[in-house]
């Protein structure tokens, strides 16, 4: 599973010896000295503390705690109320807390010198790539986590708390090593408001789908937008969810898979040909390729265009420009037609916002412990109530406010019921994201086709197939 | 004396010697060491693999699409930004009024000096988000100018569109340097000794003929210096970029992406650093070949005066 | 880089002394005339196309949010100043503008000094390694800072100076050094020598010559290095980014750069526009105040 073996005889604590000796010594090719300067990373003994049936983990009460949060759509208030939790356990501990959006920048040379946080939340534009972090055994197993009594009840164990899905999304290879904690669902948004004044129903086939955006043409009104600038890729839960539903959860491995042919499956192409159809008929915005994508949500909230295609954190994103009335719904991908695997109402539910707790903190117990406290009852609850989201734990939101967003989602969710899907071959190799975002908005602005999208997917998987030096995963 | 010369010449380079070493050269050392491993950037664990990253790099064609794009800039962003800057400066410093040729601009000329210098105040960050913003096809300032005077039809996502993305960004980067290389010429026009351009204006010349054979071979060392200024800068260009088009791809379809983005890409996003590192190196040598090249094109006889 | 000390260095900067105007030759060409239309047609664009994306800035910085999308261009209706205020707070403006202004300023003293006396020793005498010493700063100008980071950090950190002001001056100074000397051993080579051999001859001492008549003659070149430096380190945002971690002691451009990129999470348009204001007005007006000082400064310097 890793294919970077250190050298011989040279180990971690030895190549930053020579980094720090080529630092004060300034000898051109440094790393091939023996050095004798001090070490930069030092040695790193975590903290261990007793364990108890109220300290499961054995997190050492005095220990402090370092935690740095992606504040991104979420913000951190969630986070300051958890770290709150977490001195209401270890009264003892000092809580550092950080917030940022550039985690790549700022926590890449922390790693490599050996003194990363005690809790990581990888998230965002800037984020570490997980496969990076996974591939160099910088994440700390989460095992013990699923394993540990939960907070709420002691006979229960964390694993059984969690909605489906998470442990799946978290784990590579054989280690659960990502705890993602907010249950992000895909779905088409529309203002329930805007649909109901002008007679529009939310498609449940394409075939509908083609009707209702004519009929919004028609209107005036854009069907569709897209931010076409860093998003367009936002986009692909339209084919590729409806493919899958139409061919059930094979169509999804395979692709995670890396099967030759992945991209060339039948319900795969005709979903993209259909996405290929919308685009010729104008039903995507004029101008979206030119938009951010928090411009393009702005042109919809503003009805400029009647769909938009995103994940659940949309109406926390838009908080602040989103017209009072707007009532943000969620509707399910539409299915290709009859004999679908899988109902209309059938989800992605994609677990994200990624919290680790890196290998060589100073703290991983007591990283191992804030996650347990946030995956209480009441870590969940103040999640929820501070980003109207669902957080990764059962039960959080049936005391939250409902949202409109937050109401049509918990609908959804319980009509989809065990219907959930979720994609990882993004997660496990990385550059399918660059090469989606740009493929993605080369077919909708007519510059390619269905063919020619699926076909530079297809070479991309088969060259990542091919290549040795990634690590490959497999579900 | 000749001791005393080297213990003066010692004692002068030294502290600036130590601390250009500390923290400029050594990291560069290490970074090119690391150009020859497979370090993925956040562990201690690496391969020493000699020069194979640089022979990947010789058949990468995003590399090569990256260099060809970086080509592009360096060609055209300090060209049209020396010679709006010139062309600035000549009539404002030395275009003189009718038949004055060489003494003062035209009306208004301090009121133009003191505007041009703006964009150079804005930091790179503002720029790049308020531009972001200007190329905005629904909401942003240049389309709806060109809505209302007529020329809606020229309305264009300029951001989206792979023809256009890279000149815009091209302009902004004129945009933003055109004001200080205004001021640099200005001043060195206005130290040209007024008899000169008298002698010349006594013998017939017009403003552009003054302009090609006094003022442009007076201040040609400035000329020079500031295309190699401007080809670093434009070879940094990333900060922009990053704020303009934040895209891991590098513009629609690829169409903007420059080394630097392309390096920051491998290492952040691809993990690669010792690849990156790589990339980081080839792009000196080719910044290190272009001053060269440069200074060897570009020189002439200074003019004595 | 010719060696050229014909130069009237000594002289104040040679300026057009707006004499008596001399008579007109007599009515200017056809072409002539068409070239000043054109001429005056290209500075207005000019003037417009700079100052107007500013204005626009300050206007949207005092729209809401759907003003600024749905009339763009229109004076708003009212004026939101709370958005300042907002800005003012979440981006902490205020605090980072300071830190910037002490860093930055202390950087640019410091690298005027060093950098003059590498480039004065560099310009003025012969010394074994003199090439390789000029051609070592020249081609620390042409590498890519980010490939340096990671290595850079280390160094910083074994210094025990990371997250210090202390430390992150050093290292402006450093990186700010390659220029400053490529461009001052330009200038210093221009100076003439006969008043450095009198002073020698005086019994005035190496240093002594460099400080005391050197160093006066070279100011035109100093401001306008200094005036380089100040705005190139002044938007230097991925040093600061690394080594600066804490967010208490950010600068600047790291603050503007997270009120940009919080856009990407959350759509507090009118903010962001508020907070590049604030950011921009302050360095607008010290140019206009001392635009002049500025200009002069950059006139002599400049040019050799």
């Amino acid at each position: 599973m890793n294919p970077s073996r250190p050298m011989p005889g040279l180990d971690r604590r030895q190549f930053l010896q020579r980094l720090a000796a080529a630092g004060l010594l300034a000898v051109p090719g440094a790393g091939l000295l023996s050095a004798c300067a001090t070490g930069g990373g030092g040695t790193t003994t975590a903290a261990q503390g007793q364990v108890s049936t109220t300290n499961p983990l054995g997190v050492a009460t005095d220990a402090p705690l370092d935690v740095v949060i992606f504040k991104g759509g979420y913000g951190d208030d969630y986070a300051l109320a958890h770290e709150a939790m977490y001195k209401e356990h270890y009264p003892q501990a000092q809580v550092k807390h950080s917030g940022s959006t550039q985690i790549a920048q700022e926590m890449q040379p922390r790693f490599v010198a050996g003194n990363p946080p005690d809790v990581l939340d990888d998230t965002g534009a800037q984020k570490i790539e997980y496969a990076v972090l996974v591939n160099d055994n910088q994440l700390t197993d989460l095992g013990r986590l699923l394993d540990a009594p939960s907070v709420d009840d002691p006979n229960v164990k964390v694993r059984d708390t969690l909605l489906p899905g998470v442990i799946e999304q978290g784990t590579f290879g054989d280690k659960f090593v990502i705890l993602n904690y907010v249950y992000e669902t895909y779905a088409l948004w529309y203002s329930k408001p805007l649909f109901e004044k002008n007679g529009w129903q939310a498609p449940t086939t394409w075939d509908e789908m083609m009707a209702v955006c004519e009929k919004i043409k028609a209107a005036g009104i854009a069907p569709f937008t897209y931010g076409g600038v860093n998003a367009s890729d936002y986009v692909i839960d339209l084919n590729l969810g409806a493919a899958i539903k139409q061919g059930g959860l094979d169509v999804v491995k395979n692709m995670d898979n890396l099967q030759p042919g992945a991209w060339k499956q039948d319900t795969v192409l005709a979903a993209t040909q259909r996405l290929e159809e919308m685009v010729r008929k104008g039903y995507f915005m004029p101008g979206s390729e030119g938009l951010k994508h928090t411009e393009a949500q702005t042109a919809w909230v503003q009805g400029k265009a009647a769909f938009y295609v995103s994940g659940s954190w949309i109406e926390n994103e838009m908080k602040g420009i989103t017209p009072p009335d707007f009532a943000m719904t969620a509707a399910p991908i539409p299915v290709l037609g009859s004999g679908s695997a899988m109902p209309v109402a059938a989800l992605r539910t994609q677990p994200a916002e990624a919290f680790v707790v890196p290998a060589k903190a100073k703290n991983v117990n007591g990283g191992v412990e804030y996650l347990r406290l946030m995956l209480s009852k009441q870590g969940g609850e103040k999640f929820a109530e501070l980003t109207a989201s669902v957080p990764a734990v059962k039960g959080a939101t049936a005391n939250a406010k409902k949202t409109p967003a937050l109401e049509s989602l918990s609908a959804g969710l319980a009509a989809a019921g065990s219907n959930v899907f979720s994609w990882q071959f993004r997660t496990w190799y990385s550059s399918y994201s660059t090469l989606l975002i740009t493929e993605t908005t080369n077919l909708l602005t007519g510059r390619t086709d269905a063919a020619g999208y699926l076909a530079k997917l297809q070479a991309e998987t088969d060259r990542i197939a091919a290549d040795q030096s990634i690590a490959k995963y497999h579900r | 004396m000749r001791h005393g010369k080297y213990r003066f010449i010692a004692s002068f380079l030294a502290i600036p010697l130590v601390l250009y070493v500390v923290f400029v050269v050594s990291p560069y050392a290490q970074a090119f060491y690391i150009s020859m491993t497979d370090w993925r950037g956040f562990s201690g664990q690496q391969n020493f693999i000699g020069l194979r990253n640089y022979v990947d790099l010789a058949s990468d064609s995003r590399f090569w699409q990256a260099m060809g794009h970086n080509g592009l800039l360096i060609l055209v962003v300090p060209l049209v930004t020396i010679a709006f800057a010139l062309f600035l400066a000549a009539v404002t410093t030395v275009a003189g009024r009718q038949g004055a040729v060489g003494r003062g601009g035209v009306r208004g000329s301090r009121f133009y000096q003191v505007i041009f210098f703006f964009p150079q105040v804005v930091p790179v960050v503002i720029a790049g988000v308020l531009f972001g913003f200007f190329f905005n096809p629904d909401a942003g300032l240049l389309n709806g100018v060109l809505r209302v005077v007529g020329l809606g039809w020229l309305a264009r996502p300029w951001l989206g569109d792979p023809a256009l993305a890279l000149p815009s960004v091209m302009a902004v980067l004129i945009w933003g340097a055109v004001g200080f290389y205004y001021v640099l010429f200005s001043s060195a026009m206005k130290s040209v000794p007024p008899d000169v351009f008298e002698a010349a204006v006594l013998d017939g010349a017009g403003r552009l003929r003054t302009f090609w054979s006094i003022t442009l071979p007076m201040i040609w060392d400035s000329v020079q210096v500031s295309y190699i200024y401007l080809g670093i800068m434009v070879l940094d260009g990333f900060a922009l970029l990053q704020v303009m088009l934040p895209v891991p791809g590098g513009g629609p379809d690829g169409s903007t992406v420059v080394v630097s983005q392309y390096l920051y890409e491998t290492a952040f996003t691809g993990g690669r650093f010792g690849y990156a590192s790589a990339i980081g190196v080839a792009l000196c040598l080719v910044t290190l070949l272009l001053a060269v090249a440069v200074m060897r094109l570009t020189r002439r006889q200074q003019t004595e005066y | 880089m010719t060696l050229d000390t014909s130069a009237p260095a000594t002289a104040p900067p040679a300026r057009p002394q707006r004499r008596a105007r001399r008579q007109d030759t007599g009515g200017a060409s056809t072409g002539e005339r068409t070239l000043g239309v054109f001429t005056h047609g290209f500075l207005v664009v000019w003037a417009i196309l700079v100052a107007v994306p500013l204005l626009w800035a300050v206007l949207t910085a005092l729209k809401t949010d759907n003003e600024i999308f749905t009339s763009p261009w229109s004076l708003p209706a009212h004026w939101q100043f709370g958005n300042f205020a907002r800005a003012w707070t979440t981006a902490n403006i205020g605090t980072y503008f300071v830190n910037s202004l002490i860093v930055v300023s202390v950087s640019v003293v410091l690298v005027m000094l060093l950098g003059s006396m590498v480039a004065y020793v560099l310009a003025r005498y012969e010394f074994p390694g003199r090439g390789i010493i000029y051609y070592g700063f020249i081609a620390g100008m042409t590498f890519p800072i980010f490939l340096a980071l990671v290595p850079l950090f280390f160094v910083v950190q074994n210094l025990g100076m990371l997250g210090t002001y202390h430390g992150l001056i050093l290292v402006y100074t450093a990186y700010a050094l390659p220029f400053t000397v490529f461009f001052l051993t330009g200038f210093f080579r221009t100076l003439p020598s006969a008043l450095a051999e009198a002073a020698m001859l005086d019994g005035c001492s190496h240093a002594g010559v460099f400080f005391r008549i050197m160093l006066p003659l070279a100011r035109p070149g100093l401001i306008s290095v200094g005036i380089f430096n100040f705005l190139g380190l002044w938007n230097q945002y991925l040093l600061p980014l690394v080594l600066m971690p804490d967010s208490d002691h950010y600068v600047l451009s790291q603050g503007l750069a997270v009120l940009a990129a919080n856009q990407g999470y959350r759509s507090d348009w009118s903010a962001l526009f508020a907070g590049l204001v604030i950011a921009l007005l302050p360095v607008l007006a010290v140019y206009v105040v001392f635009q002049r000082r500025i200009q002069e400064g950059l006139s002599v310097g400049a040019i050799k």
